[in-house]
């Protein structure tokens, strides 16, 4: 052996650096980067690149920015609406201090008003004897045990002025329910938004007069408080012109020229005018038979748009005699009057047969006043004025109104005014005894949890679903690996049966068989999210579990046999050994499941999710555009996939073994 | 000395195949003393891996019994409890591939016998450099040499503290300039006085470190001698003609 050694010695002398062809040329800083490079990725890279050039390009298209925006559940930067709450606290005083402290003013009537709605006291009667009296609190022994009641909560006592020992009847706030937004939470603490602050903008031309007052402030409830001052502005009520879609006895909607629709209480409408078409006919003339040749005269006032007139004219089913001129061939003679009045006076002296009115101005009744007026003129009205009903131009005003608040902004033609202050509560979070609602609030930036659909939908079912997947497959592998006939049957059973069915098939059995099942025997109700979670995972799961089945059988047995001769259990040897190697092995092929389950959550939307595929087909149901709708859709879904490849390679590189 | 530490008696096993059975161990019965070393040969085929197998039960048997350090391998129950005090290293090694040589000392110690992580590091360290190879503890079986990986499969079967170790062929699969640093591993643990079966036939580590030589054939145990007696002289003629072929 110690030849042996001498030998190799002789071969490799210690060398000299700079002679040993691989000590010879140091590694610089630039083959570093270049070897790194090398190892990347590179064409998930490079299509990475051309995929977010292409979003680029199309973020700067306003149509495209439209869809992509319907698409990702339209984010906001930054929002402070976290979640909606309703919060039961334990501790009132606080609360119900800054309730009374509001119901001064008109204004505050309203955030009194909203404030009731919002935080609302659960008031607890006991009896019993009053046991302990300090200068806080009372204790009182009833039936149902011993009670330590805050002073400052009870707001009955029966008899008044029960002392210790007497028997006693109190009534005191027990809990608080405060319902609003979270906007800020720490670890003391909670602030809701029980009132959202309320503007207005209008047109400095429509004030009619303002006013400041002073709003005195209640000092027995706030020694620190300050007066405030209020700007009460009476202003014309809003001119409104559009197209008029209906009109009933209570409401009526226009179109407005932004394609935007405005439903209006009758009630707030001040007037508004329609187009009204009014016929006067001459008394002697409404009988008479008019035949071929004959000459029909009109008569209008120079103002009237006499097309227009004779258009709706048209309209008319039950036409009196004289206008019915088409019938005879009659020829028709159409005469102006400088104004409506000198058009009657003309159809009263018979100077015109008819006179034809068609206004949609303050004075569209003046025929029908003006034959009321002169009961004696030889002019009648064959039908009552005809207001259009609907597809026509009209201009209706709103009543005046009084706005109060503070100016918050002034332009010269705008005036923007804060008529409701938001109102904040702050919990103290000790105090909080029931989170009895925390849903997700606005979709922004600091607050993803709000994000509830399009893409973010399709992620999160994706990365749940396929997180259960992972679970149920790695159970069914194991149990298809496992010597116990039973467990095997199983999972053979499932494997085959699931495979054997397609994933949409199962979807809709996940959605409209399994989740009534379960809300029927369980009581255990489902959300749509979750039906779609279950079905995609119970559905790859079968696939996942063939994957392990695989990954595990692949190791030699060989590691089993010296793990357990090792003295390890076989679920021992199973997680220490065989499994972490097994995962190795699978890791590709359950990174390929990963993106054909993002994939196939495209199927998710029969359950009427809004999904990435479904807000994508909406919006091209909505705005007949398939050309950008669907080309989003398509560059999200690859986007994401090439991404989550991007994220495998990297996760498979991080795991491969040193060699 | 007293009570055998393994007690083998009439044990029997039978490999149903599709092509018939085998009867692989035909009514063995062998004793071994606490601290013997006993080497078995015999040609291939002959019963040697599946007797070893069957002594810390990773085959079951179809009859007669074993007994090894008064615990009989009848229930499940006992079975871990043996496997711990049996040690057994493998022809092919069978390191876990994704642990370095550390590492696979260190998992058996930490997982069965719930040693602290340092004490087991500690412990899986001085191993490492009992059998020759403290340098190599951060290094992953793949980076090994043959010889070094048999040596970490040692260490990794003394950290379990056996009282039996048992090997199957642990140089066969191996370069002969690495079989020598294995062999000198197994001749120290035999002087220190471990109880070990090895399966080999490795001469002239039978004849350095046995204290007894068996001979199988057919499922059989044929005879068993002093290792020197045996080798050199030995009274069957299956024995002779298997040892005239290997020499
Ligand atoms: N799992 C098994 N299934 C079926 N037959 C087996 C199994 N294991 C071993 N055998 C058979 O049992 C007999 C004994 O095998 P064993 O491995 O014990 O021989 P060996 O003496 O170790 O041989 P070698 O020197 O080649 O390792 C052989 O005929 C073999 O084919
Ligand atoms: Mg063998």
């Amino acid at each position: 052996m110690p030849d042996e050694r001498m030998r190799t010695e002789q071969l490799h002398p210690p060398s000299d650096p700079s002679l040993d062809p691989l000590v010879q040329e140091p590694q610089r800083w630039t083959d570093r980067i270049l070897n790194w490079a090398a190892g990347l990725p590179w064409w998930a890279i490079i299509l990475a690149v051309i995929a977010i050039f292409v979003l680029y390009s199309m973020l700067s298209s306003v149509a495209y920015r439209r869809v992509i925006r319907s698409l990702t559940d339209d984010p906001q930067v930054s929002t402070d609406d976290l979640f909606d709450v309703v919060q039961i606290v334990g501790e009132p005083t606080m609360i119900i201090g800054r309730y009374t402290d509001e119901t001064r003013d008109s204004v505050e009537t309203v955030i009194a008003e909203l404030l009731d709605t919002v935080i609302d006291s659960e008031e607890v009667t006991r009896t019993g004897f009053i046991e302990e009296e300090t200068p806080a609190t009372l204790t009182i022994q009833s039936d149902e045990g011993a009670f330590t009641i805050p002073k400052g909560r009870v707001t009955e006592m029966d008899p008044p002025d029960a002392m210790v020992g007497s028997d006693v009847t109190i009534t005191y706030i027990d809990r608080v329910t405060v319902t609003g937004v979270l906007t800020d939470r720490n670890d003391k603490t909670m602030t809701v938004r029980t009132v959202n602050e309320e503007t207005v903008t209008f047109a400095k031309d429509r004030i009619l007069s303002q006013d400041i007052q002073t709003i005195a402030c209640d000092r027995d409830a706030d020694p620190n408080c300050e007066d405030r001052e209020v700007i009460v502005i009476q202003r014309q009520g809003e001119i409104i012109s559009g197209r008029l879609n209906t009109l009933s006895q209570t409401n009526m909607s226009l179109e407005l020229d932004d394609e935007s629709t405005r439903e209006i209480r009758r009630s707030d409408v001040d007037y508004f005018n329609v187009p009204t078409l009014t016929i006067a006919v001459n008394v002697d003339m409404a009988e008479a038979a008019v035949g071929e040749g004959d000459e029909v005269r009109l008569g209008f006032a120079k103002e009237t748009d006499i097309t227009d007139a004779l258009v709706e004219l048209e309209t008319l089913d039950e036409v009196p005699v004289p206008l019915r001129y088409a019938d005879g061939d009659a020829r028709v003679v159409l005469v102006p009057y400088p104004d409506i009045v000198a058009a009657l006076e003309a159809a009263d002296a018979g100077e015109i047969d008819a006179v034809v009115y068609l206004d949609d101005s303050l004075d569209r009744l003046a025929v029908a006043d003006w034959v009321d007026a002169n009961p004696g003129a030889n002019v009648m009205l064959p039908t009552p004025p005809r207001e259009c009903e609907r597809n026509c131009d009209v201009t209706v005003k709103l009543v005046d109104d009084e706005v109060t608040g503070t100016v918050i902004k002034e332009t010269d033609d705008e005036i923007t005014l804060r008529t409701v202050d938001a109102v904040y509560i702050i919990l103290d979070r000790d105090k909080i005894v029931d989170d009895r609602r925390m849903e997700p609030g606005v979709c922004a930036l600091n607050n993803l949890r709000g994000c509830d659909s399009g893409i973010f939908l399709t992620l999160r079912v994706t990365f749940m679903a396929y997180g259960l997947a992972l679970i149920i497959g790695l159970f069914f592998g194991l149990m298809r690996v496992s010597s116990n006939p039973i467990l095997y049957a199983i999972s053979t059973l499932y494997v085959e049966v699931i495979r054997g069915i397609p994933l949409l098939v199962i979807l809709l059995y996940a959605g409209f068989v399994v989740s009534p099942r379960i809300r029927d025997t369980f009581g255990l109700e489902l959300t749509d999210e979750w039906e779609a979670i279950i079905g995609l995972a119970f559905g790859y799961g079968a696939f996942i579990a063939e994957i392990f089945r695989a990954g595990i059988q692949s190791i030699s047995r060989g590691q089993m046999e010296a793990a357990r001769s090792l003295g390890m259990s076989y679920p021992q040897s199973m997680r220490y050994v065989i499994l972490p190697q097994a995962v190795r092995v699978v890791l590709p092929p359950l990174g390929n499941d990963f993106i054909a389950m993002l994939k196939d959550s495209a199927l998710i939307s029969v359950l009427a999710l809004p999904d990435l595929l479904q807000l994508g087909r909406l919006y091209v149901s909505r705005t007949f555009r398939a050309f950008e709708g669907y080309n989003t859709v398509a560059i999200l879904y690859l986007g994401m996939t090439l991404l989550l490849s991007l994220l495998v390679r990297i996760i498979e590189r991080r795991a491969r073994l040193p060699r | 000395m007293n009570e055998p530490i393994i007690q083998i008696h009439n044990v029997h096993k039978r490999f149903h195949t599709l092509r018939g059975t085998v009867h692989a161990l035909n009514d063995i019965s062998l004793d071994v003393m606490p601290g013997e070393v006993v080497v078995i040969v015999g040609p291939s085929g002959s019963g040697k891996s599946t007797m070893l197998r069957c002594i810390n039960r990773l085959e079951t048997i179809d009859g007669g019994s074993i007994v090894v350090d008064n615990i009989p391998l009848t229930n499940a129950r006992n079975i871990n409890k043996v496997r711990t005090e049996v040690g057994m290293v493998f022809q092919s090694f069978n390191l876990f591939p994704d642990r370095t040589a550390l590492g696979n000392v260190v998992l058996a110690q930490r997982v069965v016998r719930k040693r602290r992580r340092s004490d087991a590091a500690t412990k899986a360290q001085n191993l490492l450099a009992k059998v020759g190879i403290p340098e190599k503890a951060d290094a992953y079986p793949a980076q090994l040499s043959g010889g070094q990986q048999q040596r970490v499969a040692i260490a990794r079967a003394l950290a379990m503290d056996p009282k039996i170790m048992l090997f199957d062929e642990p140089t066969s699969a191996l370069d002969p300039e690495m079989i020598k640093e294995v062999l000198d591993v197994m001749l120290d643990l035999a002087k220190e006085g471990m109880t070990m079966v090895v399966v080999s036939h490795e001469m002239g580590f039978a004849r350095a470190a046995a204290d007894r030589a068996v001979f199988m054939d057919e499922g059989r145990i044929v005879e068993e001698d002093i290792p020197d007696v045996l080798f050199s002289n030995p009274s069957h003629d299956r024995t002779k003609l298997f040892l005239s072929k290997i020499l």
